[in-house]
């Protein structure tokens, strides 16, 4: 760790040394309770805090969740946990608090070569357009995959819920395709 | 385990106070009542400038059990003359302090927080209705009666005769001073108003 407030200390280095080794420690500390952070996690702002600490203070504040330090908006899933080397599993001493988010970790983008019908590279999507029937086949044929957003990482909400949408999402198209088959 | 948060950040906060450069220019001070770290005393100098100004005000300040959760409980027990603060009872009227709290803030970014009060009085959310009114319809009354209750109850250096004379008056009709004062300053120093009001 650079730290670029190392400055070459006084005479005493004994003393300079016990005095920049607290400042490397105020540097960790939790913006609630002042002490080292445990369970460290940072908000999108860059504001570090206990876990426990943040989540009592977003309980405290459900209608105003805000950054204790900078009053940015933040809310409990878009909080990034800090990993270091030293971290140990440790109990939480204080209890009734949900576990810390998990990392988000998305896959870096599939570099396509050829920016059209993206089969093969791992970018075929399938979709259902609304649409006049004929034309519907267009939209899923014809692919581009870099417009869509990237399909939400594992273990999040999100990717439930994509899963859930995409499966109701062809039962639609099931029934849609037999209703004009019957009509 | 709340109350263990509290004591602990409190006593983290009282060491950082202690050495913060505002200590060292007599700017603000904070002292424990007794060892429990739920009450404590604040003082804050009035800023320069101001008609605060070369005074010193006592603070009570009470932490709740959720702190730093929930803000301090702040009220001056210093009297004085201020849109934003009940001449009464000494309640203050700001924001961080209520719903604009926040749990990084400490005690001395809240005393910080009131001497600035003091420099910027906001008379449109007003907490004392009548000290409000005066600094709005007549600045140049506000100024003095600030000044002469800085003088009077936070050893403020100015001492304003003809003010003293018309409390005097009163005081000579068996008034209590501190009763006077308040009613010559809710009338804007007007005597006879004032006379008028402490003997209907």
């Amino acid at each position: 760790m650079v730290l670029t407030e190392n400055q070459p200390g006084p005479s005493n280095p004994l003393g300079s040394n016990a005095e920049e080794k607290e400042k490397d420690d105020r540097l960790f500390e939790c913006n609630i309770c002042l002490d080292t952070a445990k369970d460290a996690v940072v908000s999108m702002c860059g504001h570090l805090f206990c876990w426990p600490c943040l989540h009592q203070w977003l309980e405290t504040r459900i209608t105003r969740q805000v950054c204790p330090v900078c009053k940015a908006a933040i809310s409990k899933e878009k909080v990034i946990p800090l990993y270091g080397r030293g971290t140990s599993k440790q109990e939480d001493p204080r209890n009734n608090v949900p576990p810390r988010p998990m990392g988000q970790r998305s896959e870096p983008e599939a570099n396509v070569g050829f920016p059209g019908f993206g089969f093969g590279d791992g970018g075929f999507h399938m979709s259902f357009g609304i649409g006049a029937f004929p034309f519907g086949f267009f939209t899923s044929t014809f692919n581009f995959p870099e417009t869509r957003p990237s399909p939400a990482p594992h273990g999040t909400p999100h990717l439930d819920d994509d899963t859930f949408l995409s499966k109701l999402f062809i039962w639609l198209a099931v029934a849609f395709i037999f209703w004009l088959l019957l009509a | 385990m709340a109350t263990n948060i509290a004591a602990q950040r409190i006593k983290r906060e009282f060491k950082e106070v202690i050495k913060s450069e505002e200590v060292a220019q007599c700017s603000i001070k904070v002292e424990l009542v007794n060892d429990s770290c739920v009450e404590l005393k604040g003082e804050i100098a009035g800023p320069p400038d101001t008609p605060y100004e070369g005074g010193n005000f006592v603070l009570e300040i009470k932490i709740p059990e959720t702190y730093p959760f929930n803000p301090p409980k702040v009220r001056f027990t210093t009297k004085i003359w201020h849109p934003n603060i009940s001449s009464v009872t000494g309640a203050i009227c700001l924001d961080i302090l209520k719903d604009q709290w926040a749990a990084a803030m400490t005690l001395r970014t809240v005393l910080l927080s009131l001497q600035a009060l003091l420099s910027a009085a906001e008379p449109d959310d007003p907490q004392d209705a009548v000290v409000a009114k005066q600094y709005k319809e007549h600045p140049e009354m506000f100024r003095q009666t600030a000044k002469h209750w800085t003088s009077a109850y936070a050893g403020g250096p100015c001492k304003m005769p003809e003010l003293d004379e018309k409390i005097r008056r009163l005081t000579d009709m068996g008034v209590d001073e501190h009763n006077a004062r308040v009613a010559l300053s809710s009338y804007d120093w007007d005597l006879e108003r004032a006379t008028e009001q402490i003997f209907s």
